[in-house]
């Protein structure tokens, strides 16, 4: 399989900057996050992990540093966190990372990713 | 179209690029941003540069307005009953939106045609999302956020996440146009830091 490197577009939508990397198993979903289809956009990524969780089961290291995501990204997001999470029941070694705008409501934002999917995720404020 | 602002910001100019036809409109009672047309793409983006660039000199501020503008433009996108031809080949709605800045906070609203029978469960839903404290609602948001996709009800995480965005009560008003069908404004309060 090979490795995911989509660059992030701030126009009339959102992209997000994406790199999976099989060799290491580490991930970042960085920038903001709007898209015209974000269905679509994700379940290219959730299909990549999924295939890695089953044919490279090796660890996985994941970094979110998005400074913006609309609700239909954060629903997308829950399904990743909730994919993690059933790696890391299984017995893999996951680490969760993310870095948050440094405001309350950021702070709340994740902490509720983390009451919602029982995932240990480690906040980090942004720089 | 273009919209442009004067350097004062009490002038809209309103350019539609296919007619050539320029329309000037003063702004006026504190009205910092106004818009009235099809919610599509092209627009959108203008508007939401116009929101996070230089609306107010707070960049948190900013943001919270524009991450309200994006849910409760992506309503009336979907959702308005006036429809205009967008250029993909399907049809976009049709709405208003207006910010007004005043001395220790702004106020986001938007509007647009609807239908009694359609506009009863989101005033509900509003009336609902009001009656909850924050860890109630944070509650609400994380229950709405694990239905599937496409599952009637989806519009819900929008409403929550401005009353959450916002920190303030969603406000709302309903008025009979002489078609018969109604306009519906929705109004949120930001609080400058």
């Amino acid at each position: 399989m090979e490795d995911i490197h989509i660059e992030g577009v701030h126009e009339a939508f959102f992209t997000p900057t994406v790199n999976f990397e099989v060799a290491t198993g580490h991930c970042e979903i960085a920038g903001e996050s709007y898209l015209e289809e974000t269905s679509k956009f994700y379940a290219r990524l959730l299909d990549w992990l999924r295939r890695y969780m089953s044919t490279v089961k090796g660890s996985l290291t994941f970094d979110f540093k998005l400074s913006y995501f609309n609700t239909s990204s954060s629903k997308c997001l829950v399904d990743i966190l909730d994919l993690l999470k059933n790696y890391q029941n299984s017995g893999a070694e996951v680490t969760v990372n993310w870095y948050y705008d440094d405001s309350e409501e950021e702070l709340e934002e994740v902490e509720d990713f983390i009451l919602e999917t029982g995932l240990d995720i480690n906040k980090i404020p942004m720089e | 179209m273009i919209i442009v602002f004067d350097y004062k910001r009490t002038t809209i100019i309103i350019v539609n690029m296919e007619s050539g036809i320029t329309t000037k409109r003063r702004t006026v009672d504190n009205i910092a941003i106004s818009y009235t047309g099809i919610f599509d793409t092209e627009i959108l983006s203008v508007l939401a540069k116009e929101i996070e660039g230089t609306l107010s000199p707070d960049d948190k501020v900013n943001k919270k307005v524009f991450k309200i503008f994006i849910e409760l433009a992506q309503n009336i996108a979907f959702y308005s009953l006036e429809r205009e031809a967008n250029n993909e080949g399907g049809d976009t709605g049709v709405g208003t939106m207006v910010i007004k800045n005043f001395d220790d906070h702004y106020v986001f609203s938007t509007g647009n045609k609807t239908t009694m029978e359609n506009i009863i469960p989101v005033m509900e839903k509003c009336d609902n999302i009001n009656s909850m404290s924050r860890e109630k609602l944070r509650e609400y948001r994380r229950l709405q956020r694990n239905m599937p996709a496409g599952e009637k009800g989806g519009g819900n995480i929008g409403l929550i996440q401005v009353a959450l965005t916002a920190s303030n009560p969603l406000e709302y008003s309903l008025i009979k146009c002489p078609d018969g069908t109604y306009f519906y404004i929705i109004s949120v309060r930001i609080d400058k830091e």
